[in-house]
C-alpha cells in the first residue's frame, strides 16, 4: 500500500461514521415506533421517501445546494483554524443584495445580470467574514464572537429592508418583488426545483479542493490552519491566513444566498435562509472539512430533510415529531465529527 | 539541628518511553529534618523529574519513597499535599483576574451550606496564615497587580495554607531581581526557623551557598555528591556539576573567518511584567565560516537569543545586521529571504507540524519555488523530497505524517531542509537535544561541513561538550548578559566555561566598551587574520 497511514485513518473514519450512522437509525426507528400510529409507514417515507418519486428526488438534491457552499466556507475556515459563526448573516445578505441588483437592472441587461448580482453576492459575504479576519488581524478580537455577532446583526438589517422599503405590498408574505424571469436558473430535472445550479455546487467542491491541495494558498492556509508557529517560523505571513480564509469562507456563503435566489426562491423571503448557515457548519464537520466530502455530506443533509418531510406528507408525524427524528440522527452524526475535530484541534494546539 | 530524616527516596528510577530517556538513575535522595536541602544540576540532570516524583505528578518506574521512615505512596499531587508536602512551580499557577486570598484557596474552598464560596472566611483563612508567618500582603489584592516576587510569595502561602511540612520550590529565583532574591531568601531561612523543611532547585551556585545546609548534585540522572553546604566551594560543586568527561572530539580545521556576516549590537529584550532584561546587551558578531556557540544554563537568555535572531521576536533595544544592512525589524518572512536558515529548539512545534506529510514540512520556506501558474508541481515537490530523504537517509515514505517519524530522523528533515536553502548564516539551536548518539553526531558532521562551506553558523546549546567540540568562538550567557567570549583555539576547560556559566566569573563586569564578542577573554577575535589560522 503506497499511504498506509492515511488509508488506515480514512478507514477507521468510514466505519466510525457507519457505525454512528447505524445506531442513530436504529434510534429513529426505536422514537417512531414510540411516536407514530402507523410506524411501518412512517418507517417507510423517512428513509425512503425522497427517492419515490422525481418530484422529490429533485427537490432533496436542491436544498443541497446551498449547503454544499456553505458547507465548502466552513470547511475553508477549519481547515486554516479560523472560526466562522456568521454563516447566517452571510447567506442572508447576499441574497438580499443579488435580489436587489436583479430588481433594479433593466430588462435588457441580458445574460450580464446575473453574474453580476452573483458577484455582489460574494462580495457582500465576502466583506462581512473579512471584516472578523481584518479585525482579528488588527486587534485580535476574537473572529469567533465577532463573525456571529456582525451576522446577527445583519439579520435585523436584512430583515428590515425586506419587510420594510423592498417589501411588495401586491405579495402577501413578507417578501421583495420577484426577479425577473430571465434571471431564474435553468430547471434540469423537471418536475422538481433542481436547477443548473447543481453544476456549480460540484464545480465548486472541485475548485475548493484544488485550492487548497494544488496552489501555494491552500497550501499556507491549511499550514497555517496545523500550526501557525510552524509556519510563522517557515516564513509564512501568519497574519494574511487570518483574513484570506475568512473572505473566502464569507465569500462562499454569500454565494450560496445569490444562487438560492436565482435558482430556487426567485425573491428574498423574510427569514428564507434561516439555518443554511448553520446547517454549514454541520455539513462540513460530517464531512471532516474536506472539500470533496462536503458534495455527499451535503445530500445526506438534505436527504433527512426531505426524508421528514415525505413523512409528513404521507403518514401521521407532525412537524415536531419529524424535527426530533431528523434531529437525533443528526445530532448523533455532528457529534462524533465534532468529537474527532476537537481531538485533532487539541493534539495540533497543545 | 534535629539531624533526623525527613524524607528518604531510595532506589528511584524513572525512564521517558516516547524518547527512550533515563531521567533518574537508582537515585537515593534523603533530606533531613528541619533543613533548607539544594538539589543542583545542569539541564536534564534530573532534578525536575525526581521532584515531580516527590510530588506525585510523575509515578517512578521503580523504588521508595519514605516519609519520616514510613513508606508512603505518592499517586498525585492531592496525596502529597496530605503529607504535607507543598510544590511551587518554576512558572507560577495563579488566575491574574483573582484576588491573593482566592487563589490561596482555590481547590479547597471554604464553603456556606455546602455549595456558596465563602468569601469572609478564605479572606481570614488566609489573613491568618499570613499573620502566622510574618509576611505583610492584602490578600484582597488581585493578583494581576503583584510584581513577581509578590507572586511567589503567593505560591508559598498557598502551599502555607495546605499546612505543608516539606515545601518544594523549582529554581524560584529564576525570575526575581536581586532584591527578590535576597526576601525570599529570608522567608525560606525564617520558615527553616520554625520548623519546615525545604528542598531547592537551583541552577545558581551563590544560592546553594547563600541559603542551604546541604546540598544534592545530580548529573545525567543520578546522583554524583552530597554534601555539606559549608564543606564546599562554588568551584568544587560546579566541577561536579558538569564532570569531566568530553565525549564528542572532532578534527576542526583552521577556522577560515570571513567577513561578518551576522552582528547583534547592544540588544536588550524585555517583557512586561519581568523586571530583569531576558537579554541584556549582548553583542555578538557570527563571521562566515565560523560557528559562535552560545552556551548557558537554561532561563539565562539562550531561548530568547533563538527568538530574536530568528526574527520569531521584536529586540526592546539594540540593533541586528545582517552583511552590515539593518535587519533589526525585519519579519520572518524577510529574514529568510535573506538567507537566514534556522534549526529551532522546539522541534515538534516550531520546526515542524506533526500533522502534516514529510514532503509539506520539507517545503515549508521554499514552497514558492515549486509553483507553476499558481499550482504546485506535484512532480517537482515529490523529486525534492525524494532527494533531501536519500542525502540526509532519512528513513520513511515522504507522505505520511512527520508526526509518525522518530525524534531523530524529524530532526534530519528539519536539517536537510534548512540546509537545502541558499543561506549564509544560520542558527542551531539545541541541535541535539534527546538524540541518540548516532543521529547527534550526523548532526555535528553536518554542521561541520556547512562551516566548511563558509557559511556563518551560530550554534546555541546548553550542552556543553557540543559547544567545545564545534565551536571556534565560545560566547556564555548568564543572566542574559553575555559574561564571557572565548576564542576556543586552544583547547578550553569545561571547568572555566562552567564557572562562567553558573555565574561564578563574569568578565563583563568593570570591562569598559566591549570590543568585539563583548569582553574577551583570551586571545581578541577580532575580523581579519586570526592567530589561529596558521596552525
Amino acid at each position: 500500500m503506497k499511504r498506509p497511514h492515511r488509508a488506515d485513518a480514512l478507514l477507521t473514519g468510514a466505519l466510525g461514521l457507519l457505525i454512528t450512522l447505524g445506531i442513530s437509525f436504529l434510534i429513529a426507528v426505536i422514537l417512531i415506533f414510540l411516536l407514530s400510529k402507523q410506524p411501518l409507514t412512517t418507517i417507510y417515507y423517512f428513509f425512503v421517501g425522497p427517492f419515490t418519486n422525481r418530484y422529490y428526488f429533485g427537490n432533496m438534491l436542491n436544498t443541497a445546494i446551498p449547503l454544499v457552499f456553505t458547507g465548502l466556507g466552513i470547511a475553508v475556515a477549519f481547515k486554516s483554524s479560523v472560526f466562522n459563526l456568521g454563516g447566517e448573516g452571510q447567506v442572508y445578505s447576499g441574497a438580499l443584495v443579488a435580489t436587489v441588483i436583479l430588481l433594479a437592472l433593466p430588462q435588457s441587461s441580458g445574460y450580464l445580470g446575473g453574474p453580476a448580482a452573483l458577484a455582489a453576492a460574494l462580495a457582500t459575504g465576502a466583506v462581512l467574514a473579512g471584516m472578523s479576519g481584518f479585525f482579528k488581524m488588527k486587534w485580535g478580537t476574537d473572529e469567533l464572537i465577532s463573525s456571529f455577532l456582525i451576522s446577527s446583526a445583519v439579520i435585523f438589517i436584512v430583515n428590515y429592508f425586506i419587510t420594510g422599503p423592498l417589501d411588495d405590498p401586491s405579495n402577501s408574505m413578507l417578501a421583495t418583488r420577484a426577479v425577473d424571469k430571465q434571471y431564474h436558473f435553468l430547471g434540469i430535472f423537471p418536475p422538481s426545483k433542481l436547477d443548473i445550479s447543481a453544476i456549480f455546487a460540484m464545480l465548486a467542491g472541485v475548485l475548493v479542493f484544488f485550492l487548497m491541495y494544488y496552489t501555494h494558498w491552500g497550501y499556507e492556509m491549511r499550514m497555517c490552519g496545523l500550526n501557525r508557529e510552524f509556519s510563522r517560523y517557515g516564513g509564512i505571513n501568519v497574519s494574511t491566513y487570518v483574513v484570506l480564509p475568512m473572505i473566502i469562507s464569507g465569500a462562499l456563503h454569500g454565494l450560496a444566498g445569490g444562487i438560492a435566489i436565482m435558482g430556487t426562491y426567485h425573491m428574498a423571503v423574510k427569514e428564507f435562509s434561516y439555518g443554511m448557515g448553520w446547517n454549514g457548519i454541520a455539513v462540513a464537520l460530517i464531512a471532516k472539512n474536506n472539500p470533496l466530502g462536503v458534495l455527499p455530506a451535503a445530500v445526506f443533509f438534505a436527504y433527512l430533510d426531505a426524508g421528514a418531510k415525505a413523512a409528513m406528507l404521507h403518514s401521521d408525524v407532525t412537524f415536531e415529531i419529524a424535527a426530533i427524528v431528523q434531529s437525533v440522527i443528526f445530532y448523533l452524526i455532528t457529534a462524533q465529527a465534532i468529537y474527532s475535530f476537537l481531538r485533532r484541534r487539541k493534539r495540533s494546539r497543545p | 539541628m534535629s539531624s533526623g530524616l525527613y524524607l528518604q527516596m531510595r532506589g528511584i528510577t524513572k525512564t521517558y518511553p516516547e524518547n527512550d530517556v533515563l531521567a533518574n538513575d537508582e537515585v537515593d535522595f534523603e533530606v533531613r529534618e528541619n533543613e533548607i536541602h539544594a538539589v543542583v544540576g545542569e539541564n536534564g540532570a534530573g532534578k525536575t523529574t525526581l521532584m515531580k516524583i516527590l510530588y506525585g505528578l510523575e509515578q517512578p518506574d521503580s523504588g521508595r519513597i519514605l516519609l519520616k521512615g514510613e513508606e508512603v505512596r505518592i499517586h498525585s499531587p492531592l496525596d502529597a499535599n496530605r503529607l504535607g508536602i507543598g510544590m511551587v512551580h518554576q512558572h507560577f499557577r495563579l488566575i491574574p483576574e483573582f484576588t491573593i486570598a482566592e487563589n490561596v484557596v482555590l481547590g479547597i474552598e471554604p464553603r456556606r451550606r455546602g455549595i456558596f464560596f465563602d468569601r469572609e472566611r478564605a479572606v481570614c483563612g488566609v489573613e491568618e496564615v499570613i499573620r502566622r508567618y510574618g509576611f505583610s500582603i492584602d490578600p484582597r489584592l488581585p493578583v494581576s497587580r503583584l510584581t513577581v516576587g509578590q507572586m511567589q510569595l503567593v505560591e508559598i502561602i498557598k502551599i502555607l495554607y495546605r499546612e505543608a511540612e516539606l515545601l518544594i520550590l523549582d529554581e524560584p529565583t529564576s525570575v526575581l531581581t536581586e532584591q527578590q532574591i535576597h526576601k525570599l531568601f529570608g522567608t525560606l531561612e525564617n520558615l527553616r526557623s520554625i520548623g519546615k523543611t525545604v528542598v531547592i532547585i537551583t541552577h545558581k551556585l551563590g544560592e546553594v551557598k547563600a541559603i542551604s545546609q546541604r546540598v544534592t548534585v545530580m548529573r545525567k540522572g543520578e546522583v554524583v555528591a552530597v554534601r555539606d553546604t559549608a564543606e564546599v566551594d562554588e568551584r568544587e560543586l560546579s566541577r561536579l556539576m558538569v564532570g569531566k568527561s568530553v565525549t564528542f572530539q572532532f578534527e576542526r580545521e583552521a577556522v577560515n573567518k570571513g567577513r561578518v556576516v551576522l552582528e547583534l549590537r547592544d540588544v536588550v529584550l524585555r517583557q512586561k511584567g519581568q523586571d530583569r532584561p531576558l537579554l541584556d546587551h549582548v553583542n555578538l558578531k557570527v563571521h562566515a565560516g565560523e560557528i559562535v556557540g552560545v552556551a548557558g544554563v537554561s532561563g539565562n537568555g539562550l531561548a530568547e537569543l533563538e527568538d530574536v535572531v530568528g526574527g520569531l521576536r521584536r529586540v526592546s533595544q539594540g540593533r541586528l545586521l545582517h552583511d552590515g544592512r539593518n535587519i533589526t525589524d525585519l519579519s520572518a518572512v524577510q529574514l529568510r529571504e535573506r538567507g537566514l536558515a534556522y534549526v529551532p529548539a522546539d522541534r515538534l512545534q516550531r520546526g515542524s507540524s506533526l500533522q502534516s506529510s514529510v514532503m509539506e514540512n520539507m517545503i515549508i520556506s521554499s514552497h514558492h519555488d515549486f509553483l507553476q501558474g499558481g499550482f504546485f508541481r506535484r512532480r517537482a515537490v515529490e523529486e525534492f523530497a525524494e532527494t533531501l530523504s536519500s542525502s540526509f537517509s532519512i528513513d520513511g515514505d515522504p507522505r505520511v505524517p512527520i508526526g509518525t517519524l522518530s525524534g531523530g530522523n524529524i530532526q534530519k528533515v528539519i536539517l536537510a531542509r534548512e540546509l537545502a536553502s541558499q543561506s549564509d548564516f544560520i542558527i542551531f539551536s539545541e541541535p541535539t537535544w534527546g538524540l541518540d548518539i548516532a543521529s547527534a553526531e550526523f548532526i555535528y558532521a553536518k554542521i561541520l561541513e556547512i562551516r566548511r562551506r563558509g557559511i556563518a553558523v551560530l550554534l546555541i546549546s546548553s550542552n556543553l561538550d557540543e559547544i567545545l567540540a564545534l565551536s571556534d568562538t565560545l560566547v556564555v550567557l548568564y543572566r542574559g548578559k553575555v559574561v564571557a567570549s572565548l576564542s576556543n583555539e586552544r583547547k578550553l576547560s569545561k571547568e572555566l566555561v562552567g564557572e562562567y556559566m553558573m555565574g561564578l566569573r563574569d568578565d563583563s563586569r568593570g570591562a569598559a566598551a566591549p570590543s568585539d564578542n563583548g569582553p574577551t577573554e583570551t586571545g581578541p577575535s577580532e575580523s581579519g587574520p586570526s592567530p589561529g589560522e596558521a596552525s
